[in-house]
């Protein structure tokens, strides 16, 4: 097993929320490059992004935070209709969430 | 992203070593699971936000790909009969360096082109997992060319997309106007029901299969004859389910693949049964 080498400072979830909002923005065929995003908006209605969208912002969290932040895992434990109204600013609490789990562990 | 190029096409895959997404990797070799997703509105996401995790988590090799014209895998324009789909897979694993029987899952089409490959690659198959799924027989072509016909003429209309958004919501409408455009750049819709098929007595599937379906959905009423010709055939009829099986029970769903996987690795060496959770 390898370990990293560099760990990342826990960080609020204001931080999050404008790093999530950044990499939505750059991800590939989204479309978001101009889009209004703020704790209330929306994956689902608001970004209406598909979901392999979501696979390809899973992969850009984990190469950004590291194995700490698995949105895989994350939306397997929630129900459908939890998906549907999943906020950014929810995405945000968990990763602030996750990353301040491991400075602590 | 992970692309592998496979034959003329690259091909998106997502792999979830086991362990990976934390639980425990088991002893011995782990079994290899492949996940293969539905025509059109599906991409290889349908598990990787459900089955995925948990089958890593149980220590499974989890391989996730999008299908050829789906998802982040290329689009050629022509080449969408069955057998393309089948050599692709076959591709894959061979770019992945995967030469262990593996446990085929497919949901919906994606059962259609894993018993394909459970059929033209008996040694490279363990087991097959068919989710609200017909095997690739001449009555199977036909029901398969009647529904892509369908679709190519309702969703070229803008009326129909708008009418889908207005029932079901910005979100199916994009997934009905990417589907629309497959359908209008590609011959899927042509060369999909017109590719190699296997003979209506199944005798080419030899490994064991597991078939779930959900019991309001017609493809149910294939559980008889598949009991009847499939001589290792596991059938599940989940009550008051559609054909969204996968989407909407996919804790029941997981559960049922864990337990079969499990099942059928159990007597290999160096695998103890109930170690993994």
């Amino acid at each position: 097993m390898t370990t990293e080498t560099t760990a990342t400072l826990a960080l609020d979830e204001d931080t999050a929320l404008a790093q999530i909002a950044a990499t939505l923005r750059a991800l590939p065929d989204a479309g978001l490059e101009d889009a209004e995003i703020g704790r209330e908006t929306l994956f689902h209605d608001d970004l209406e992004l598909e979901s392999i969208d979501l696979v390809s912002l899973a992969g850009l969290l984990r190469e950004h935070y590291g194995e700490r932040v698995n949105l895989a895992l994350f939306i397997a434990d929630l129900e459908l209709d939890e998906i549907i109204a999943l906020t950014v600013g929810r995405l945000a609490d968990y990763v602030a969430a996750s990353l301040r789990a491991t400075e602590e562990s | 992203m992970a692309k592998t190029p496979t034959g003329d096409i690259t091909t998106h895959v997502q792999r979830l070593p086991a362990g990976a997404a934390g639980g425990t990797a088991g002893e011995g070799e782990p079994p290899v699971v492949v996940l293969v997703h539905g025509l059109l509105t599906d991409s290889l996401a349908s598990y990787y936000f459900t089955l995925g995790p948990a089958l890593s988590a149980a220590g499974m090799d989890t391989v996730m790909y999008d299908l050829r014209g789906h998802g982040r895998t290329d689009r050629p324009p022509t080449g969408y009969r069955l057998e393309h789909f089948v050599e692709d897979l076959a591709l894959l694993l061979d770019a992945l360096d995967e030469h262990r029987p593996v446990h085929l899952v497919g949901n919906s089409f994606g059962g259609t082109i894993a018993a394909g490959f459970a059929a033209w690659h008996p040694e490279r198959t363990a087991t097959l997992t068919m989710i609200e799924s017909e095997p690739p027989v001449a009555a199977w072509a036909g029901h398969i060319a009647d529904g892509l016909a369908h679709a190519r003429r309702d969703l070229v209309h803008d009326e129909a997309i708008e009418w889908i958004k207005e029932r079901y919501g910005a979100h199916t409408a994009r997934l009905s106007r990417n589907a629309a455009r497959i359908l209008q750049t590609t011959t899927l819709a042509e060369d999909v029901p017109a590719g190699r098929l296997i003979d209506d007595d199944l005798s080419a599937l030899r490994c064991p299969l597991l078939a779930v379906f959900g019991g309001d959905s017609g493809l149910s009423a294939q559980v008889p004859e598949l009991e009847a010709k499939v001589e290792r055939c596991r059938t599940v009829v989940l009550p008051d389910q559609g054909h969204s099986v996968l989407v909407e029970q996919p804790g029941r769903t997981r559960d049922l693949v864990l337990d079969w996987v499990r099942e059928h690795h159990a007597d290999r060496p160096g695998v103890r049964a109930g170690a993994v959770g």
